[in-house]
């Protein structure tokens, strides 16, 4: 096959590069970041005003592919949507969406009321905000003015948690001790169900309380709740910060970032160490804490350090993972098993700003002699040409490395991001004391035998 | 044979000149909503008397490009995907290099199953000042990489109301790469209809892939399925076909661009869903005089001895159908009666009956319903995701094998869904995967279909061992509900009580121009 494109027939055809072209992008559309969102709030119901297929498209692109998960009793073909057509195109959608809203309270059960509008009434030019706000005093409805074109599933959820901001949240006495965790992204992160049970249950141990607004039944009370935090944690080292900092300006709540949620007994320590200290936790609670577990974790490691010494000793490493995940996966396989970090891909795309501060977190603090060559890239053509160019023995990626790490890569592989179609992820996780040993379990089978 | 080709109305007429297909709506009466009787359904449906409606409450359904068209595209072998829209609108198809790996090899699929696709990844830029330069990179970027022979350039909303002029940049393009550019309009404002988008990208494949015959491969049967049949269905259909001394020419999953290109050379288009095929089969024919059949689907063992009969006939070798019907049923049908002796038993501990609701596609409706009736089962009511005028003479044809049944035509909304399975009661509900609570039942549930990726034979449901296979299966679906049931107690409906209270699960609906 000849490549006459550049050669032959004249010049290149675009004036420009556009990295932002890109096979299978590692992350959805900013209204299905918000999506996700809303179905991870128990009693929340979105309202898409939409085409009639963008909920379809994140039910097997984003939650189907989040660890092969349904969005729950709201998520699927039970969203409402206002499947707009070329009619309300020339028309207006907002009579569509009124009735829609309408139809929704009275049909459907639901805390509140999420609508999200997406492509189509942000390039005709919706009034989506005023027809919101018509149905302020009968239900809980809040508008998360998003696009397909405003951005990723990541900048989705930020601009979910805006709208809360926005249209929820009032001034609330501080609760002592109180803390809500913002980062975990439901579906572009998929293990947020099990990060969030683990981290909540940590911070407990410790004596805080834990609003993890998503996941929890608390439904609509936990949203309301956010103003009397104490603390607000921001276990990523971007997405969830602009919320922090919003809370901050409106409610005085002080935040902390921590840029990742901890695998294993060391970051997990450093974690509970941190926040303790933030919270005037007496240390001799918290290291009394930690002294249990971490005694339990490395008695229990001993069953499974002979495997590990055949399987994958001291290995070549590769991560393909959105900023946090990253962060936790190489320091943990850095720091606690030994292996050599060669290079991580942060497929979340993000801001400029929180680059450099990224980078530092994958490449300092780590054992041994190995820094991992750190790029930021979410085609998955490019991804699959860098995991070539050095000898790995371990890719922890995406559902797209699996046949990649076996054929190309002679490589171990799990799953541990977003898209993941190769595994079902329910409240498993890789955080806190116990996740190393998870991790160890889930990727072992492949190659563990003596033989 | 059907007889429109005798007797071609200039609607039916298609024109390649044109950059798409009509919709549904505009083609053939496309409808997204209907309640009665099926007899009913066809006389309005002959009186054009059958309208669209306005849901006031409607639920997320699909649209024409994400009715799983990117994930089939993606599939094509030697060919790139270019999905110019923002990024979500090809999320679905993230699954392309991984799920239909869990093909083996030694089942005959293609080693070489190394998919390609790309976004353009409109974004707000794009949408002030267009998007022609990007994706011209993102075709330049396709050649670079990968050196297909054919690029598809699927259209979205975004792409169509901004007014992103795709065939502009085809035109301008195409004299300078090898590739065959295949622009498919597939915007999702476009239609109700998702169909609409399997027509779009037929149009696409008629006008810019299928090459003049060189020569007849007279042993060369094209066959186009829904991405709901399985890979066992194509193993199946190829078992058939060779005992007759026939190869299919299955498309579009997983095909090179050589198969499209030799659609023309075919002896005969035949269909395994009606619906889904009928825009290619058509074209085909007044294009390169490739015959076709859209009725019967082999579904059920009477209709895959038809489906033979029919191709018999198309190609004059009725004697050798007759015998490999012969062989088969002997095969076949033993398992088959010990099947309905299973359903016997069921009914007689179920007083007498057991009825079942399909939820189905326009294509599956009229080759279903008459399987139910091999199985001994009956069906009160058959739910139907649209309803066009292709079909007519079938659903006649089915009325009289079946009598008249009762049929609600619904896109799937999930609430009129449970609305008519609370309203009906039937023993068994019949569902498409992700199709929210619909398996929480006190009687029985189960999926209706699969998917192209599942390499089960558990999962089969084409021709005879299909048939065989998908009545195991149901008769299995009757034997234990704890799932369905424990999930009904435990977890919460998502509708409140009057809507099941009252008795329409129309209650939403207005007819087009209605007003309130």
């Amino acid at each position: 096959m000849t490549l006459t494109l550049v050669s032959g027939k004249g010049g290149k055809l675009s004036a420009k590069e556009y990295p932002e072209v890109a096979e299978s992008p590692r992350f959805t559309c900013a209204l299905g970041g918000a999506y996700g969102a809303t179905l991870a709030v128990f009693g929340a119901v979105p309202i898409l005003h939409s085409g009639a297929g963008c909920g379809m498209a994140n039910a097997q692109g984003m939650t189907y592919a989040s660890g092969l998960n349904s969005g729950g009793s709201a998520g699927t073909t039970t969203t409402p949507c206002s499947g707009l057509i070329e009619e309300h195109v020339v028309f207006g959608g907002e009579d569509k969406l009124r009735r829609l809203i309408d139809s929704t309270i009275r049909v459907m059960e639901g805390q509140l009321y999420v609508v999200i509008s997406g492509c189509v009434p942000a390039l005709i030019g919706d009034d989506v905000d005023s027809v919101v706000a018509e149905f302020r005093d009968r239900a809980a409805v809040i508008h998360v003015k998003t696009s397909g074109f405003a951005g990723n599933g990541f900048l989705g959820y930020n601009m979910f948690l805006d709208a809360v901001i926005e249209g929820l949240l009032k001034p609330l006495p501080v609760e002592r001790k109180l803390v809500n965790v913002f980062g975990l992204v439901p579906n572009q992160n998929i293990f947020w169900k099990g990060e969030l049970r683990t981290v909540k249950a940590l911070l407990e141990g410790i004596g805080a309380k834990v609003n993890t607004v998503f996941s929890d039944f608390g439904s609509l009370g936990s949203i309301e709740r956010i103003p009397a935090a104490e603390l607000n944690l921001v276990l990523n080292p971007w997405c969830g910060l602009e919320a922090a900092a919003k809370l901050e300006e409106r409610f005085g709540t002080p935040f902390e970032a921590l840029d990742f949620v901890p695998v294993g007994p060391k970051d997990t320590s450093e974690l509970l160490r941190r926040v303790g200290r933030k919270l005037k936790i007496p240390s001799r609670k918290i290291e009394g804490f930690i002294s249990a577990e971490e005694k339990n974790v490395y008695r229990y490691m001993e069953y499974l350090a002979e495997m590990f010494m055949i399987a994958m000793p001291h290995a070549f490493s590769a991560v393909v993972a959105d900023s946090r995940t990253a962060i936790s996966l190489v320091r943990y396989g850095a720091n606690e098993l030994g292996w050599n970090p060669e290079l991580a891909v942060v497929t979340d795309d993000p801001p400029e700003w929180a680059r450099d501060g990224i980078a530092r977190r994958l490449t300092e603090g780590l054992e041994g002699p190995s820094v991992p060559r750190v790029i930021f890239q979410y085609d998955s053509h490019t991804i699959r040409q860098e995991l070539k160019k050095q000898p790995l023995q371990v890719i922890l990626g995406s559902s797209l490395e699996k046949y990649i790490a076996r054929t190309e890569n002679e490589s171990h592989h799990l799953s541990v991001s977003y898209p993941t179609y190769d595994r079902l992820i329910v409240d498993r996780s890789y955080a806190g004391f116990r996740g190393g040993i998870a991790l160890l379990e889930d990727m072992s089978h492949s190659f563990a035998g003596p033989s | 044979m059907t007889s429109e080709k005798d007797d071609p109305a200039a609607k039916d007429r298609i024109n390649l000149d044109d950059i798409t297909c009509p919709t549904r709506e505009q083609r053939a009466n496309g409808i997204n909503a209907f309640k009665g009787k099926a007899s009913e359904l066809v006389d309005k449906a002959r009186r054009g008397e059958l309208r669209n409606c306005e849901r006031d409450f409607q639920q997320n359904s699909g649209c024409i490009l994400n009715f799983y068209l990117t994930v089939r595209v993606a599939t094509i072998r030697d060919a790139v995907m270019i999905v110019h829209a923002p990024v979500g609108c090809s999320a679905p198809a993230a699954l392309y290099r991984e799920v239909f790996r869990r093909l083996w090899t030694s089942m005959n699929r293609a080693a070489d199953f190394d998919f390609h696709g790309l976004t353009t990844n409109i974004g707000e830029k794009d949408v002030i000042y267009g998007a022609a330069d990007k994706l011209k990179f993102a075709i330049e970027e396709a050649v670079r990489r990968h050196s297909p022979r054919a690029i598809f350039i699927l259209t979205s909303c975004a792409s169509g109301i901004i007014g992103e002029d795709v065939e502009g940049v085809v035109a301008e393009v195409q004299p300078r790469i090898d590739a065959t550019l295949v622009p498919i309009h597939c915007e999702g404002i476009r239609s109700r209809i998702i169909q609409t988008g399997y027509d779009a990208f037929w149009h696409g494949i008629l006008k810019y892939l299928v090459k003049p015959a060189r020569k007849r491969q007279p042993d060369l049967v094209n066959v186009a399925s829904m991405l709901s049949y399985t890979w066992q269905d194509r193993m199946e259909i190829t078992r058939i076909l060779a005992k007759l001394g026939l190869r299919p020419n299955f498309i579009p999953e997983f095909a090179r661009v050589s198969d499209f290109e030799a659609l023309s050379e075919a002896a005969v288009t035949a269909p395994v869903c009606p619906t889904y095929t009928d825009y290619l089969s058509r074209g085909l024919e007044q294009e390169h005089g490739v015959p076709y059949f859209l009725y019967p689907s082999p579904i059920g063992i009477a209709n895959t001895d038809e489906w033979l009969r029919t191709l018999g006939r198309t190609l004059g070798i009725e004697e050798r159908v007759e015998e490999v019907i012969r062989e088969e049923r002997a095969h076949w049908v033993p398992k088959m009666d010990a099947i309905r002796a299973g359903f016997e038993e069921v009914k007689k501990k179920n007083g007498g009956d057991f009825r079942i609701m399909g939820s189905l596609g326009q294509g599956r409706l009229v080759t279903q319903t008459p399987f139910f009736h091999e199985l001994g089962v009956s069906t009160p009511v058959a739910l139907c995701q649209d309803f066009d005028d292709l079909l007519l003479d079938d659903v006649d044809d089915l009325l009289k094998r079946v009598g008249d049944f009762d049929i609600i035509v619904n896109t799937f909304q999930a609430a009129e869904v449970a609305h008519t399975a609370r309203f009906y009661n039937p023993d068994m509900v019949l569902s498409c995967p992700f199709q929210g609570s619909a398996y929480k039942r006190e009687k029985g549930m189960t999926r209706i279909h699969a998917l192209r990726g599942d390499g089960r034979r558990w999962s089969a449901q084409a021709g005879y061992a299909g048939a065989v296979a998908c009545g195991s299966f149901l008769l299995q679906a009757t034997r234990n509900r704890s799932f369905q049931n424990t999930m009904l107690q435990k977890t919460g409906d998502p509708y409140k009580q009057w809507w099941y209270d009252q008795p329409d699960p129309h209650y939403f609906h207005r007819r087009e121009g209605q007003q309130p």
